[in-house]
């Protein structure tokens, strides 16, 4: 038996091998992008059923940047959106028989990481600049400059073992009592799994917020108009 | 368990190019038209807040054109009670006037139907009173319807002035009126007692006339003397309608 956690090209590009989860993840791409485009063909001020989903998760998005991070949800909205709805649909990729969720491996969930990791430092910098995003590791005293610099690495790897741990052990845990039981007993595992997908999307949404909220800091509060001198 | 570089690098080109895909197909137009629902809601909010500013504002200006409609109908009313009381004050005085006036022509009419019935009376009075002396003179003699005259009218006629009485029975006999035919005797003293007055002689002529009921009247050109009750009755009548 092969090594289930190894993975062999499917095809080669060149030089460049393809392996099974970047096709499936071209799959979800076109299959995302395919949606995107035929949902948003006849949007209207009076939204129809599909719609109105649409603006509900875009507002549910909003709402939950705007609480985490108290700034506007303009900027990070395709970040967090994305990252949702492609973990979301690739974890749920494994109800389609013969096809193996892309995060069940450490490559994409690490790809995933590293697009969050690099979103808090371009988010960070642009933000604060870069003297003001560094001088972020040495709060609140320089101290911790070696621990927040570890921390950085530490929860992106978080990231990826999270996400990779309860998604492969799932995709194990179902092939295995497939191959042991037969083939309708390990659905309440997959109902499951459909349950666990769905929440790892919303943790690793949230939690590319948290980091990414971390980075920008607080939205400068509005400054009250200032009183005027009277002389009485 | 070995990890493919490819892969990741493979993977992580696509998670961006989802990300540019579904930031620029699904994300941004979604966005758009919840902001355009928002700005068209807001939209409408002022709009309706316009309104109703409007609305408030023309309800306002109808208040007070009510109001100033109202104010006027007053001033009219106010006028036009003005003007109804000074007609009416007019009517009234008119109305007194024209009955002052019609109080005054009524006070007048009935003054002259009290004259004019006063001398009816005073009229009906002296026809009484000449019937009464008639009748009590039918009891007295004769010769009292004259005699007892003669005294008088001699007084009467020696009274006129000298120019009057030098005229008296110088173109002819004086006339003379009796309450009836004197006698013989009665014609003498009169012819006597007048010629004394006038200073000469002088001849009468005497027509009887029972109206004169008791007395004499001469009738000269130049005087008339009445001596007798008619004379005397008409003076008296004369004199109570000039008293009342």
């Amino acid at each position: 038996m092969d090594n289930p956690l190894s993975l062999a090209p499917l095809f080669h590009l060149g030089p460049v091998p393809i392996t099974a989860p970047v096709v499936v993840t071209w799959g979800l791409i076109a299959v995302l992008s395919l949606f995107a485009l035929v949902s948003t063909r006849k949007l209207s001020l009076r939204p129809g059923k599909t719609q109105t989903v649409l603006e509900l998760f875009v507002s549910t998005i909003d709402a939950q940047v705007r609480e985490t991070m108290n700034r506007e949800p303009a900027p990070f909205r395709p970040l967090v959106g994305t990252i949702f709805l492609f973990v979301l649909v690739a974890n749920w990729s494994s109800l389609i028989p013969g096809v193996e969720p892309p995060t069940a491996h450490l490559e994409t969930d690490a790809a995933l990481a590293l697009v969050v990791f690099a979103a808090t430092i371009g988010f960070g910098i642009a933000t604060r600049g870069i003297k003001g995003y560094l001088a972020t590791f040495a709060e609140p005293s320089w101290v911790m400059i070696p621990l927040n610099i570890v921390e950085q690495i530490t929860r992106t790897f978080s990231l990826i073992v999270r996400l990779f741990g309860n998604i492969m052990s799932g995709v194990f845990v179902v092939g295995i009592i497939l191959s042991l039981a037969g083939l309708f007993v390990p659905i309440p595992l997959m109902a499951l799994d459909l349950l666990t997908g769905a929440v790892q999307a919303y943790i690793f949404a949230v939690l590319a917020t948290v980091f990414i909220g971390a980075a920008v800091g607080d939205a400068p509060r509005p400054e009250r108009p200032k009183k005027e001198d009277t002389v009485p | 368990m070995n990890f493919d570089w490819w892969t990741l690098a493979l993977q992580t080109i696509n998670v961006v190019v989802l990300l540019w895909i579904l930031a620029r197909f699904l994300f941004r137009p979604v966005a758009r038209i919840i902001s355009e629902r928002q700005d068209a809601a807001h939209a409408a909010l002022d709009a309706a807040q316009a309104a109703q500013a409007e609305a408030r504002a023309a309800r306002d200006a109808a208040r007070a054109e009510a109001e100033t409609i109202q104010q006027q109908h007053a001033e009219q009313l106010a006028q036009a009670r003005a003007e109804a009381e000074r007609e009416k004050k007019r009517l009234l005085a008119d109305t007194q006037t024209a009955l002052e006036k019609t109080r005054a022509e009524t006070r007048a009419e009935l003054d002259q139907m009290r004259q004019a019935e006063a001398q009816d009376m005073a009229r009906q009075a002296g026809a009484l009173a000449i019937d009464m002396a008639g009748r009590l003179l039918a009891r007295l003699p004769e010769s009292a319807r004259i005699g007892g005259f003669i005294e008088g009218l001699a007084e009467a006629v020696a009274a006129l002035p000298e120019t009057v009485r030098s005229s008296m029975g110088e173109a002819g006999p004086l006339s003379l009126r009796a309450a009836r035919a004197p006698t013989e005797e009665e014609t003498a003293r009169i012819r006597a007692r007048l010629s004394e007055v006038l200073g000469r002689e002088v001849e009468i002529a005497v027509t009887p006339d029972t109206d004169l009921i008791a007395g004499l009247e001469l009738d000269a050109p130049t005087a008339i003397v009445r001596n007798h009750f008619r004379a005397d009755f008409e003076r008296i009548r004369e004199e109570l309608a000039a008293d009342e």
